[in-house]
């Protein structure tokens, strides 16, 4: 025994995986463009000059200039400034989607896991019934039947109340792509889980607690859960890119977020139609997205490669 | 001297598609106060299951099936799982056989300990801190300020086994269950545990039951020791007796393997030839007939119940009627 140490990291392990992260190029990689996108989503739309829904007959559909660095779409807003608010928008539904998809499969998953037995089998079945159900149909069907009757609720409550926030379409929008794609994203997480507890709770170090008469709560949030995250960040990890791919399809789709709030999607969408003509509207919503979506699957990998570096050939 | 722990005719199944396979046939088993017990026997003779089902620690699908654990005046076997959740750490504490996996790597050494005494005691963060530090220094850990801070992985397998033995007194348990904790480690190191459980045991006041391969190992340690063989006591005496007067054909072949390295020499007897029945494929009778040198047709006619060894110490009681019809004549 040479050296105690006192820093406070959370422990050796993870300390050896942040330095194993580090020396793989890719993840770092990946890691600085989502911190650089995350960056730009949270300060770039108050650096910009032009407002993402301010309108400008004048400059309507310019290539990229000294003025407007991406140019203009049809009608005439700044598309960086459009591009900049996407990006909250996709890593707002990323996170609150995968944030409650995360709370929902680990709860189920590791209770279901750690206790077995009738609840552990309903869950299981649940999970089956849920990831049977095409996930693009699922999502259509629930906006389709949902829109409607919120939006008239929320109408009925501004008239009742005069509070602005009842007036908000975005807000409608963000819950029911929250909602639904939430409730597609958690069985996944449900199963990983389940399938890390199983393996967790038969380790020596759990009998141990139980030896020590720690409750079976105790044992569940300290002993087995801490044990059995590693995979779940590399999922979540993963998530993130999948829920930012899938808000952009739905709303490319037409039932995800709603135009004027701009959604890398719903860009694609609008450049689709115009691409023969002005390619920049399609070409700038489509590389940010790709850009995106593999520097999160790099750091996925990278993630997975550090977390468990017996797992490599 | 009162009895601290008395199990009787404890009998444990695995229940298995093709129906409950006996692991533990009938043990009986008595542990007095301030008492060490030593339990040998082969791998796979029932030893921990033994154990852990005093506690209600049995794995998925096993379960005592009959029998009686008298504890303090109450029934072990009979008890719900909370009121057994409370007996584990503060009335029985345990430490097991791999000190590398029996420790939470994410948690701090000195924290996991204060963790069972806030859960287990009630006690303030700040007094569970102090308490796990003199629990520290209480099994000899050098330096156990700076210790406590350490994780798990920074230390060596004996300074580890030597956290989870204060980890089992952190309740101040009258009977600590010691299942093989030196196994997993080095000769020299295996000594000092011996010794250090030793010393706790007079220093605390508690009584030990202490499972092994190795006989040699805790002849320093134990009262008494009680051979186990496929699921039952065979033999249950004082250690002196055991040593210089071992009866069952058993023991005996126990005993005729020592010399040999401690450890390996459990493995294979080379006394005696064959290996002990699987769980469920017990053969009628004595247990130990198929291999044993004195074997006679009636062996296998019913299981022989242990009765004291005329002549010797009236604690030595051996379950094997014609040693003892031998030992008369
Ligand atoms: N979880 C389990 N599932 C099925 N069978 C088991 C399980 N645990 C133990 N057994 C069986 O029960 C029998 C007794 O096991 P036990 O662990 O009590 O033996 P032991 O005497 O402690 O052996 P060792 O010296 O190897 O620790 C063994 O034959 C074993 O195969
Ligand atoms: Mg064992």
């Amino acid at each position: 025994m040479t050296m105690i140490d006192t820093d406070d990291r959370p422990s050796g392990l993870w300390r050896d995986a942040w330095r194993r992260l580090r020396r793989n190029r890719l993840a770092v990689a990946g890691l600085f463009i989502i911190f650089g996108v995350v960056l730009v989503a949270v300060i770039g739309p108050w650096l910009s000059p032009y407002d993402f829904l301010s309108q400008n007959l004048d400059v309507r559909n310019q290539p990229p200039s000294a003025s407007h660095w991406l140019g203009t779409d049809d009608l005439g807003r700044d598309v960086l400034a459009r591009l900049m608010f996407g990006a909250r928008t996709a890593f707002l539904v990323a996170i609150g989607v995968t944030v409650t998809a995360v709370f929902i499969g680990v709860s189920l998953g590791a209770v279901a896991g750690f206790f077995g037995g009738p609840f552990d089998r309903f869950v299981m079945w649940f999970t089956d019934i849920t990831m049977s159900v095409p996930q693009l149909l699922l999502v259509v069907v629930i906006n389709a039947s949902l829109k409607q009757p919120i939006s008239q609720w929320m109408e009925a409550r501004y008239i009742e109340t005069l509070n602005p926030i009842y007036r908000n379409s975005t807000l409608i929008d963000f819950v029911l792509v929250f909602g639904s794609m939430a409730l597609i994203s958690w069985p996944a997480y449900a199963r990983l889980v389940r399938a890390q507890v199983l393996s967790v709770r038969n380790r020596p170090y759990v009998t141990a607690a139980r030896a020590l008469g720690l409750t079976n709560r105790i044992i569940l949030t300290r002993y087995v859960l801490p044990n059995a995250m590693g995979p779940l960040i590399v999922a979540v990890s993963a998530g993130l890119g999948t829920a930012m791919v899938l808000e952009s399809a739905f709303s490319f789709l037409g039932v995800g977020v709603t135009p004027p709030t701009p959604s890398w999607g719903n860009m694609i969408s609008d450049g689709l139609r115009v691409w023969t003509n002005y390619p920049h509207l399609l070409v700038a919503p489509a590389a940010v997205l790709a850009v995106v979506t593999v520097a999160f699957n790099f750091l996925g990998d990278g993630l997975n490669d550090a977390l468990n570096p017996k797992g490599q050939k | 001297m009162t009895a601290l722990l008395e199990i009787r005719g404890l009998t444990i199944d695995i229940a298995r598609d093709e129906g409950p396979a006996r692991v533990v046939d009938g043990i009986d088993l008595t542990v007095m106060a301030g008492e060490s017990l030593g339990i040998v026997g082969e791998s796979g003779c029932g030893k921990s299951l033994t154990m852990l089902s005093l506690v209600g620690l049995l794995p998925n699908r096993i379960r005592a099936t009959a029998g009686s654990a008298m504890f303090g005046g109450k029934d072990l076997l009979k008890m719900t799982p909370g009121a057994l959740r409370r007996v584990r750490g503060s009335e029985i504490g345990f430490i097991f056989q791999d000190p590398m996996t029996s420790l939470n790597p994410v948690i701090r050494i000195g924290d996991q300990i204060a963790e069972a005494l806030i859960y287990q005691k009630g006690m303030t963060k700040p007094q569970a801190a102090i308490r796990a530090v003199e629990l520290l220094a209480l099994v000899g850990i050098p330096a156990p300020e700076d210790r406590a801070q350490a994780w798990p992985h920074e230390l060596s397998g004996g300074m580890r086994q030597r956290v989870m033995i204060a980890m089992g007194l952190a309740g101040h348990p009258k009977l600590l269950i010691a299942d093989e904790p030196t196994t997993a480690l080095d000769v020299t190191i295996q000594a000092q545990i011996v010794d250090l459980v030793r010393d706790l045991k007079t220093r605390l006041n508690m009584s030990v039951v202490w499972i092994t391969h190795d006989l040699a190992l805790i002849a320093g340690l134990a009262d008494r020791i009680a051979v186990l063989y496929a699921g039952t006591v065979v033999e249950d005496a004082p250690v002196a007796e055991i040593f210089d007067r071992p009866t069952h054909p058993y023991t005996r072949a126990l005993l005729d393997s020592l010399p040999t390295l401690a450890g390996e020499a459990m493995s294979r007897l080379p006394s005696i030839t064959g290996t002990p029945p699987e769980p469920g494929r017990r053969p009628p009778g004595c247990p130990f007939a198929p291999r044993c040198p004195l074997a006679q047709p009636a062996c296998s006619d019913a299981v022989p119940k242990l009765a004291p060894v005329p002549g010797s110490d009236p604690r030595h009681r051996v379950a094997c009627p014609i040693v003892i019809e031998r030992a008369v004549a």
